[in-house]
């Protein structure tokens, strides 16, 4: 049985991939910051009990990140997917805060790294040996534009760069590392563009999302460790 | 007279940049976190006729909003964001996340704020140039596994931001750029040549000090592209030999 790992399961696209996988009779560790409120993960779980669970994680606590990679010491975990992410919107030259760029590198960043090193050796133990942290197009160079969305763009820039590098240094334990791109979801942190000023009509739904995504991981090869994959199976442009 | 003012002046790239428009008959306001230790860069400012130095800790955003206030009204034609810090060798599964932090405050934060502070002062001037000081090391698919994660997520992330305040200024007929010294024999350049991982192999074993650039050169490379900007090159990443960073 193949087994998945996501962070921010209890809703948006980190719930779509815990309910797609575990469509699928996949082993799910769905992961969030507060199990006892997360009713739909929960009720996901109540369907297949012991292969869909619950775990408390806060990627920005990196004790709870140990402890979580502790108690699953000797599993194998497949896919792990970096889900859990923070974005904003309306940060004006002239007025950005600082501390709120600050907090969203330490999640946005600094949490698939430390989920990276946590994680590896369950990873590395299973067959097909992904890890896999949700990026995004906002995070391309060369179609970026001053849209007051200075610390989501930088902080997904970076952990592109994160990717190419643990892609480069877990080649040798066989483990291929990617970034994904999965569109304009039609998530609450999507509705968020709209505020932004974004056209509804350009959204896709979360579900198609997913579903391009699963088959993204399901086909990646070596070869493609580093890349940086749109839904659409492009690369984001750099 | 135009001016510029540069960060981190006390050494390497800042203060090859100092001496060099100093001498070409600019005015130059220079910082750096200790003035009084920063020997060299007193001694030009007392040879030449327009050349202060302030105390500048670019981690320090009231300081930074301070010295903005000391200057206001003071046209300021290239701003060179150059003050920087570079990791120190980091093996997978040893990331300092603290250091981490301070390192991306230091080298990403920091830029912007200085950006914010002093955009009046360039929009003022002539030349309306703000430049950062970038690294060939952000580029993603050059990128290897050298310990060095801080730094080039740092770099890779500065790239981005100037893209964007490029956009933010555009209206205001200023020009942001990236600008890379290359891998120049400064304390930072050689300082890495030093580094070894946790087996105790060098890190840069095929590099050689003589092979790194000479500052002197690479300033005068960067100044020929300052002076030379066009619009069209707002918000790009550029080499100190004019090429782009891909």
């Amino acid at each position: 049985m193949d087994s998945i790992l996501i962070s921010g399961a209890n809703r948006g696209l980190g719930f779509e991939f815990a309910r797609q996988y575990g469509a699928e009779g996949w082993r799910v560790f769905g992961c969030c910051r507060d199990p006892a409120t997360s009713i739909e993960l929960a009720a996901l779980a109540a369907e297949a009990p012991g292969r869909i669970t619950i775990h408390a994680l806060d990627v920005n606590d990196h004790g709870s990140i140990d402890a979580l990679s502790a108690s699953l010491s000797a599993e194998p975990i497949d896919v792990l997917v970096n889900n859990a992410g923070v974005y904003h919107i309306g940060e004006r030259f002239g007025a950005i805060d600082y501390d709120q760029w600050t907090q969203v590198l330490r999640t946005n960043l600094f949490g698939p790294m430390k989920m990276a090193e946590a994680f590896a050796d369950q990873v590395a133990r299973s067959m097909r040996k992904v890890i896999a942290t949700l990026s995004s197009g906002f995070s391309s160079i060369t179609n970026a534009r001053a849209d007051h969305i200075v610390s989501y763009r930088t902080s997904k820039c970076a952990v592109n760069m994160v990717t190419k590098l643990l892609a480069d240094e877990l080649a040798a334990r066989g483990i291929i590392v990617v970034a994904l791109g999965p569109g304009w979801a039609d998530t609450r942190m999507g509705w968020l563009s709209l505020e932004a000023g974004g056209n509804s009509a350009d959204m896709i739904e979360r579900a198609h999302s997913i579903t391009c995504l699963r088959g993204i991981i399901d086909g990646l090869k070596p070869a493609d460790s580093g890349r940086c994959i749109l839904y659409t199976g492009a690369d984001i442009p750099r | 007279m135009p001016t510029v003012l540069i960060t981190g002046a006390s050494r390497g790239i800042g203060l090859e940049f100092a001496r060099q428009y100093g001498a070409a008959g600019w005015r130059v306001i220079a910082t750096c976190r200790a003035p009084a230790r920063a020997e060299q860069l007193q001694a030009l400012a007392h040879d030449a006729s327009s050349f202060i130095v302030h105390a500048l800790d670019v981690d320090d955003f009231g300081r930074i909003e301070a010295l903005a206030a000391t200057l206001a009204g003071e046209a300021i034609d290239v701003l060179i964001n150059n003050a920087a810090v570079m990791s120190s060798h980091e093996g997978f599964g040893e990331t300092d996340y603290d250091r981490w932090a301070r390192i991306l405050h230091t080298n990403l934060l920091a830029p912007m704020k200085m950006a914010e502070a002093f955009v009046e002062h360039v929009a003022e001037s002539e030349h309306k140039v703000i430049a950062m000081i970038t690294s060939r090391m952000a580029n993603i698919p050059t990128a290897r596994p050298d310990g060095l994660v801080s730094y080039r997520t740092s770099k890779a992330a500065l790239n981005m931001l100037t893209k964007i305040v490029a956009g933010y200024i555009e209206g205001r007929g200023i020009i942001a750029v990236a600008l890379s010294p290359g891998w120049a024999a400064t304390d930072m350049g050689l300082g890495v040549l030093a580094y070894h991982d946790t087996a105790g192999r060098a890190v840069f074993p095929d590099k050689a000090p003589d092979e790194l650039i000479n500052p002197v050169e690479s300033v005068r490379g960067l100044r020929r592209l300052i002076e030379n900007l066009t619009p069209e090159q707002t918000g790009a990443a550029l080499l100190y030999d004019g090429q782009p960073i891909p």
